[in-house]
């Protein structure tokens, strides 16, 4: 955990200023000296004298403590109250989270003042009141911190493993749920201190807090405000004060979350996803419908710039179903979103050009793409349900992907639409067109995505792992959709995926992508049947196999895309490496036409 | 024959919906399975989501309660047990979780992990925590030096590796594996396939399987129980069930399976729909209404499991003339 420093110093100051106040020499805050009230600020008395006569920079160190103590007793208290009713009720559920929970909740329906000013009148003013009110009003706080936390920490697996080993309840709360809670209840801590050191110094203001003539930030205030035209300068040392600290502790806040989340930068990816379907329209030529030429994408890091596509080259023909398929880290998807001009944020194109339609995709500006994306050009993605906008009917979503390209009313849109989900399989399409994306299964959803993807007749459509959030004969069913839209429409498709076997059915050519780079490239039957890199090999040894051979592994893991090595990316976990393997890059061989390889060793295996 | 390690009988547990105050239809998970895990057996659990395979592991182990039936473990009856009881047993069954990022917990180093069942039951001997978690670590394949480590510093396959050195630890009887291999990379899940496959073989481990994967199940189990809606379809030795399935569910499942030879990819059976809701099943068979042999028999009774074709070979079919 790294805190940044200038935060947890301020506060240290502050606090230690107040510990020392015994030790610093201060002359006596409650020594009065009428004569010399609210004297100037002097070399005995850096900050001047109060209304009584008092030394204001001692009152105010001295006033610190009071300030400080209650508000850490405070929160503290509060803290490990309401930390506990969070955790416990938040774990075990039931009657317990009602009784606790709502109990909490009622503290929160009185306004805080009207609840001090209750204590107080009961109790009687001083800082111990003070304390009791402040831990009450604080404790729904963490109580509700603790409570969402909990919630969110004990449906992981991790949580379940203790219980699969046998650790108690309290062990499990204690131990398991706290430490993975613990960032936010610290933050709510920090925040609780700062807002109690302001409530403390209002109610003193008030005369409901600390008692005179004890020195207190609040009373200091209060009194300042009486004489504000003799002494200005007495209002404005509390109120400094109190300034400087609130900050102090909200900086140590900020510096808190920062070091407790690493995860808190801000991710834009998938930002871009949502800017989906949009209007215009491109002119078909050439033979070849897509011809992607060395893409590169970089990826700038705290670490330095990455590549984790290096010069990718694929082409499709028209009707053609090109297959990328690799494992997570290949490229893959970056290569398809490069594609559609999807790349997140963080990345860039940084050499290539792809041609499609007379245009250069990776050179295209957000225009022209609105005219090509979700019209000549279409996607399909993995998770349906995130693609799909969750408040609108799915029908009237494939109604506006036709409209925002053609120039059709409304109804004829409509009726478009749901001739397009008969077309996908979707029974009573009619009635379906009305429902909700959260209404529908996850294969019905991902119909509708591909309902959406075919609504304008595109001539290439990139579909990225379409079918492996869904089960098996789901799947099948997705897949067997897919084929026949080919076949009736004459669609070209790139189809994305990390499973072998799906690819083998449906693709004609498959790219293997390993670590960024096309390793393999070939017709899909000849690339499965006889591969020519050993990677391709070992995925397929890898597969457990249809008649219960045990599967052959590769070793070691896929190289995380910083690391940068002089020879073939896969060498290290090769079982066929030379040493020309690690020292020198392998080339793309084009072994016979159409069958590419990037093995130095290819003509051995 | 031995006696069964793991047995169930009529083992149900349905999931109710709403608050409180709000009672919703419940979800009926698991619908009367009964089982038998003899020592030393896999078994494979195979079907699609939401066919209460997941639910029959927990069942099993005793983190989930039956709304009606019974386990026993090794004898004792795991269903009426008390905190006490079962916790005491707790070192002798263990899980492996399929999402090998949510099983470990962020915040504390591996060792410790591993540890960590051991120390609740003071199964071992003082000054032997080093070393023991040595010796699991190096049995899981890695080095006894990535004890000191967090998780986030581990790899998917190195993390599925220590959740299993994490579930050895307390050296138990039985393993239910949920998924293990699911969220690996492919290259990585046939390395802890393997690994798992060896650890049975050395430590004599009962396993349940669970899986979607069928023909991860191929490889490491001796039998294979099918379920489908909550229900088990088909039973049976996994030579039988991959090469002769019984029922219509099971044949439905294989043939839709991608395959990389071309000659494998025989005419699919395309299953019509979707599984039905499991707050509604069908009356009598719950696959009838995505079953294209579906006669109005199906609908009338409940199948039971009866022996087919093979001795331990079971089917929860009224047909014996599909093929």
């Amino acid at each position: 955990m790294k805190l940044a420093r200038g935060p947890v110093i301020a506060v240290a100051v502050i606090a230690g200023l107040a510990l020392a106040a015994p030790l610093l020499g201060l002359p006596d805050p409650i020594r009065m000296d009428v004569a010399h009230r609210m004297a100037q600020p002097s070399w005995q008395h850096p900050l001047g004298l109060d209304e009584f006569g008092r030394d204001e920079l001692s009152r105010i160190v001295w006033g610190a403590r009071a300030s400080l103590a209650v508000a850490f007793a405070a929160s503290l208290i509060a803290g490990l109250v309401g930390t506990s009713i969070g955790v416990v009720g938040g774990f075990l559920r039931g009657i317990v989270e009602l009784t606790l929970l709502r109990a909490v909740d009622v503290v929160l329906c009185f306004p805080p003042l009207l609840l001090a000013l209750l204590v107080v009148t009961v109790l009687g003013p001083g800082a111990g009141t003070l304390i009791l009110v402040l831990s009450v009003l604080y404790v729904p706080g963490f109580a509700r911190v603790a409570y969402a936390g909990t919630l969110s920490v004990r449906a992981q697996d991790y949580v379940e493993a203790m219980r699969a080993l046998g650790a108690t309840r309290p062990r499990i709360m204690l131990r398991t749920i706290l430490p993975n809670i613990i960032g936010p209840v610290l933050v709510q801590l920090s925040l609780a201190a700062a807002a109690a050191i302001v409530l403390e110094s209002g109610l003193s203001f008030l005369g409901l807090g600390v008692v005179p003539p004890t020195p207190s930030w609040g009373l200091a205030i209060g009194a300042a405000r009486a004489t504000m035209d003799q002494a200005p300068l007495l209002l404005l040392w509390p109120c400094l004060a109190l300034t400087a600290t609130i900050l102090a502790m909200n900086a140590l806040c900020d510096a808190l979350r920062d070091a407790l989340e690493p995860h808190a930068a801000p991710r834009t990816t998938g930002q871009r996803l949502r800017d989906l379907l949009t209007p215009g329209r491109a002119v078909p030529s050439g033979d070849r419908l897509l011809e992607l030429r060395g893409l590169t994408v970089a990826i700038e890091t705290p670490q330095g710039t990455v590549r984790p596509v290096r010069e990718v080259s694929l082409t499709v023909a028209e009707g053609e179903t090109l297959a990328i398929v690799g494992e997570s880290g290949s490229g893959k998807t970056l290569t398809g979103l490069a594609l559609l001009g999807l790349l997140p944020e963080a990345a860039r194109v940084l050499t290539g050009s792809a041609r499609f339609d007379g245009a250069d995709l990776l050179r295209l500006g957000e225009t022209s793409w609105r005219g090509l994306r979700g019209d000549a050009l279409a996607m399909v993605f993995q998770d349906p349900m995130s693609s799909l906008n969750p408040l609108h009917r799915v029908g009237a979503q494939i109604a506006e992907a036709i409209t925002s390209h053609n120039n059709v009313s409304a109804a004829e849109a409509a009726a478009r639409a749901v001739a397009l989900l008969r077309e996908v399989g979707i029974p009573d399409p009619a009635r379906r067109a009305r429902a909700f994306p959260h209404e529908m299964s996850g294969g019905m959803r991902q119909r509708v995505m591909i309902a959406m993807a075919i609504a304008n007749g595109p001539r290439l459509v990139v579909a990225d792992e379409p079918t492996a959030s869904l089960d098996v004969t789901i799947q099948a069913q997705v897949l067997d959709l897919l084929a026949e839209l080919k076949q009736q429409s004459g669609l070209a498709l790139i189809f994305i995926s990390h499973s072998l076997p799906v690819v083998a059915e449906i693709a004609d050519r498959v790219a293997v992508m390993y670590a960024g780079e096309i390793v393999e490239e070939g017709p899909v039957d000849a690339v499965f049947g006889a591969p020519l890199h050993p990677y391709t090999a070992g995925l397929i040894a890898s597969a457990p196999s249809e008649d219960g051979k045990p599967p052959q592994a590769i070793g070691g893991t896929v190289p995380s895309p910083e690391i940068v090595l002089p020879g073939c990316r896969f060498a290290p976990r090769c079982s066929r490496r030379i040493d020309r393997c690690e020292s020198e890059p392998a080339a793309m061989v084009e072994v016979t036409p159409g069958r590419r390889s990037r093995c130095l060793r290819w003509a051995e295996l | 024959m031995s006696e069964p390690l793991v047995s169930a009988t009529g083992l149900t547990r349905h999931f109710t919906a709403g608050g409180l105050f709000r009672r919703g239809r419940p979800v009926q998970a698991v619908n009367d399975v009964s089982l038998v895990l003899r020592p030393s057996e896999a078994v494979g659990l195979v079907g699609e989501s939401g066919s209460g395979k997941s639910t029959v592991g927990r069942l099993l182990l005793g983190l989930l309660r039956p709304t009606a039936g019974r386990v026993s473990f090794a004898g004792a009856d795991l269903s009426g047990a008390g905190p006490a009881q079962l916790r005491a047993l707790r070192p002798r069954m263990q899980l492996v979780f399929q999402d090998p990022y949510s099983s470990l917990d962020p915040r504390r180093r591996v060792g410790g992990q591993i540890a960590y069942g051991p120390a609740i039951h003071r199964l071992w001997p003082r000054g032997e925590r080093a070393n023991r978690i040595s010796m699991l670590l190096h049995q899981v394949g890695l080095a006894p030096a990535h004890a000191l480590r967090f998780p986030n510093e581990f790899s998917g396959g190195q993390r599925q590796r220590l959740a299993i050195a994490r579930a050895l630890a307390t050296a138990p009887d039985f393993l239910v594996a949920d998924e293990p291999v699911s969220a690996l990379d492919l290259s990585v899940q046939a390395q802890v396939l393997n690994l798992l496959a060896d650890l049975r073989a050395k430590l004599g481990l009962t396993m349940l399987f669970i899986s979607h994967d069928l023909a991860a199940v191929r490889s490491l189990c001796d039998r294979v129980i099918v379920m489908y809606l909550g229900r088990v379809m088909e039973e049976g030795p996994t030579h039988a069930v991959f090469s002769t399935p019984q029922h219509p569910y099971t044949m439905a499942l294989l043939s839709a399976m991608p395959s990389l030879d071309p000659a494998q990819r025989r005419t699919r059976i395309l299953l019509q729909g979707e599984p039905p809701s499991a707050t509604d099943p069908p009356s009598g068979c719950v696959f009838r209404t995505r079953c294209r042999h579906a006669l109005p028999a199906c609908a009338e009774a409940i199948p039971t499991l009866r022996e087919a074709a093979e001795p331990g070979h079971f089917k929860a079919c009224i047909r014996d003339d599909i093929t």
